[in-house]
């Protein structure tokens, strides 16, 4: 073995910080590049077919008459919570998460963001029909049943948080068929009641919280 | 062994082992503790608080039930189809010597086995509960196996949505979707039954789904006739087409090839699985269309329900044969053995009711359960006080409670109402009037010796205003003049006031005017 001379290393040039312009266009761009990642677009789409589903059935009174008018609406409000609680899965996993420090903003923002822009579709999407309940039952449904898709997320990873929303569907159908009081069944509550909107508004924090500090679930199967 | 032998044996195909594994790994198992929780909160409860007769308890294992089940069958197939694109696997499994079919087909039917399973230990369990409440009959089958195969054509309709569209959002997109249809189809199905009579119902393709919350309209269904299995039938045929259907769309449809498989798949070539494809998606459509087209015909009946003629059995319109429990003294109690868990409720609040009239002209000598909408013969006329568990009556008891709240008093009091009204109202309990005032009058004066209120049935006590007694007119009869519940309330409050002896004479020598309408208010002592 010979010894080799390594050259002597040059000092590192002081880190010069991007110019602001720049800085923003690097910021919009990992900002769309997660929303693509999440699959946002499609969600926003599945959010206006949700709309859309939510319209017909007002209009052509495909689930009117005594209860039914109150839970056909929201199988269709638990879906369009569905896609949002969905669109927290990320395709990189723990790669991502390793070096993504501005993920947690990303998710706090998405998963708001996509709530209001769910309830504003529906809202837009009954516009003129007589919704039971109105725009009250209707967001308060779609926070509540949101934060129960964001916490089933944190077990089950964000494919298969779906499953939290329609499992809590089942529930809340029986409570509305026999007209249960209890605020944690929040659909069965009348539009202004303030326990039904502090459960709502409660899960919707936790979930939200949950995922945006710790993000769901990853698995290499997903 | 040789690396002949080896391959040889490797190159059998051998889809039991497929299965096995499949049903291994399947994530259905994991929807297992969520399906069991919704099992609960909609079928058990409401199972269980049906009276426990075998029809009624059945029908709960189509209605809710298997909404549900189908929605997260549907969901979790859809899951399951994406699976092979979700973990990259396409290309890797498109270069095996097995066609996709086949191999997506293993992995249909271990989540078919797990959404089945679950279903039928649902079932299990209703019927097991049943099983120890019943008195009488059996389980009813048809309906098990309408839930059955609806559960596993939901699994292949999400599973064939998965395999054409492995996308992030199909699966809660297809359990959203079939949650939707089930609704709408509620809706459907809720109008057909919305009809004041029989003879006015229509047969309808939404017969096929359940009405909302699954209840039937009688409580006595498949009690004292048999239920007619024809919609049940039917709801096979139908939801069997679909699954055929589905189960061989992909064999047909070269986009069903998942990922990478698209260009080389074995379905392609071989002729003879598009022909059995073909050949099964004819005979799915056909039987779906031939029961879509046969609920269609369907015609109602009073006693046996719906009734598809081309596939109804005429024997189960033959009333079942049975004989009475009965329990009681001097005055006999009777009672289908359907529901003999009520009899004692019912004895115990028909004898003191019975004791305070004994001596009367046209006392009953027993009480006999009846059925359907027939109503009861005129009290004066028959020494038989007859009732029907499907008729309610003024006192608003039903015999849709459980056994365990009817013996609760407030039921026992509504027995009770049922009987004094009966006995002393005549024909005009029947009539489009109700009670005269001095019939309620003494109803309510021999009620409150019993310790019951006044009936909630009786026009004038039923008006918000009438609370306060102060008015609350009477809607007369031809006989009579109209009367306040005031002025009903006054006149019992003093026929009660007589003592038993005076009251019992009073009436012996004018409950037969008290019937005819004869008797008013004023001439109540």
């Amino acid at each position: 073995m010979t010894a080799v001379r390594t050259p002597p290393v040059p000092p590192a040039a002081p880190a010069v910080p991007a110019p602001p312009s720049q800085r923003l266009a690097a910021g919009a761009r990992l900002t769309s590049l997660n929303l693509r990642s999440r699959r946002v677009p499609t969600a926003l789409l599945a959010l206006f077919l949700c709309a859309g589903a939510l319209r017909a059935v007002q209009h052509w009174h495909l689930m009117n008459g005594g209860v039914l008018a109150q839970q056909g609406p929201m199988v269709i409000e638990a879906g369009a919570a569905a896609m949002v609680a969905m669109t927290t899965h990320s395709p990189f996993g723990e790669a991502e998460r390793a070096t993504g420090r501005w993920l947690p903003y990303l998710r706090l923002a998405s998963a708001l963001a996509l709530t209001g822009i769910a309830i504003g579709a529906l809202q837009l999407g009954v516009t003129g029909t007589s919704l039971p309940g109105g725009v009250l039952l209707l967001a308060r449904n779609v926070i509540g049943v949101t934060g129960i898709g964001l916490l089933a997320a944190l077990f089950t990873g964000g494919l298969l948080a779906w499953i939290g929303p329609i499992g809590y569907l089942g529930l809340a159908e029986y409570a509305l068929n026999e007209a249960w009081r209890n605020p944690w069944t929040w659909p069965a509550r009348p539009p202004a009641d303030r326990g039904a909107w502090i459960c709502a508004a409660i899960v919707f924090a936790a979930g939200l919280t949950a995922v945006t500090l710790r993000g769901p679930r990853t698995s290499l199967s997903d | 062994m040789t690396a002949v032998a080896l391959t040889q044996r490797t190159a059998r195909f051998r889809p039991a082992r497929a299965l096995r594994l499949e049903i291994k790994h399947n994530p259905g198992v994991w929807v297992l503790p969520l399906l069991a929780a919704v099992f609960y909160f909609n079928a058990f409860r409401t199972a269980a608080g049906y009276p426990p007769t075998w029809t009624l308890r059945a029908a709960v294992i189509t209605g809710p039930n298997l909404i549900f089940f189908t929605v997260i069958a549907a969901g979790i197939s859809a899951w399951v189809a994406t699976r092979e694109g979700r973990r990259k696997t396409g290309d890797l499994l498109a270069t095996t010597a097995r066609a996709a079919w086949p191999r997506q087909l293993t992995v249909l039917a271990a989540t078919v086995f797990w959404m089945v399973l679950a279903y039928l230990a649902g079932v299990a369990v209703i019927y097991g509960m049943t099983a120890f409440q019943a008195t009488w009959g059996g389980p009813p089958w048809w309906p098990v196996a309408a839930g059955a195969v609806g559960v596993a054509a939901a699994c292949a309709v999400g599973f064939t949505c998965g395999t054409l569209l492995p996308g992030r959002f199909t699966a809660p997109v297809v359990a959203v979707a079939v949650f939707a249809a089930w609704f709408i189809g509620v809706n459907a199905a809720n109008s057909v039954w919305d009809v004041p009579n029989a003879s006015s119902a229509r047969g309808s393709p939404a017969l096929l789904v359940a009405t909302n919350g699954g209840r039937p309209q009688d409580v006595a269904v498949g009690v004292f006739y048999h239920a007619a299995p024809d919609v049940s039938i039917a709801q096979v045929m139908f939801m069997g087409g679909v699954l055929l259907v589905m189960v061989a769309l992909p064999a047909l449809l070269p986009a069903a090839r998942v990922g990478g498989a698209r260009r080389s798949s074995f379905a392609a070539r071989r002729r003879w699985l598009t022909v059995v494809a073909a050949v099964g998606i004819a005979a799915g459509v056909a039987a779906s269309a031939t029961a879509f087209s046969l609920a269609g015909t369907a015609r109602l009946s009073a006693v046996t329900g719906w009734g598809i003629p081309a596939l109804h059995d005429a024997a189960d319109d033959q009333p079942i044969p049975y004989t009475p429990d009965c329990a009681g003294g001097a005055f006999a109690v009777c009672a289908h053995p359907a529901f003999a868990p009520y009899l004692g409720a019912i004895s115990a609040a028909l004898q003191p009711a019975v004791a305070e009239v004994v001596g009367l002209p046209g006392v009953p000598a027993r009480a006999e359960m009846t059925t359907g909408d027939t109503l009861p013969a005129v009290a004066g006329t028959t020494s038989v006080y007859q009732y029907s568990p499907k008729l309610e009556g003024v006192g608003g008891e039903s015999f849709w409670v459980t056994p365990a709240m009817a013996r609760a008093a407030a039921w026992e009091q509504g027995t009770q109402q049922d009987f004094i009204t009966w006995f002393v109202s005549g024909p005009s309990a029947q009539e489009a009037p109700g009670p005269t005032p001095a019939q309620e009058a003494v109803a309510i004066a021999l009620l409150a010796k019993l310790g019951a209120p006044v009936p909630p049935g009786y026009p004038q006590f039923s008006q918000p205003a009438s609370q306060s007694g102060s008015s609350g007119m009477s809607s007369g009869s031809a006989t009579q003049p109209t009367a306040t519940a005031a002025q009903i309330t006054a006149a019992a409050t003093s026929f009660q006031s007589l003592s038993s002896a005076a009251r019992h004479s009073w009436l012996a020598a004018n409950i037969v005017g008290l019937r005819s309408g004869a008797v008013t208010l004023a001439m109540i002592p």
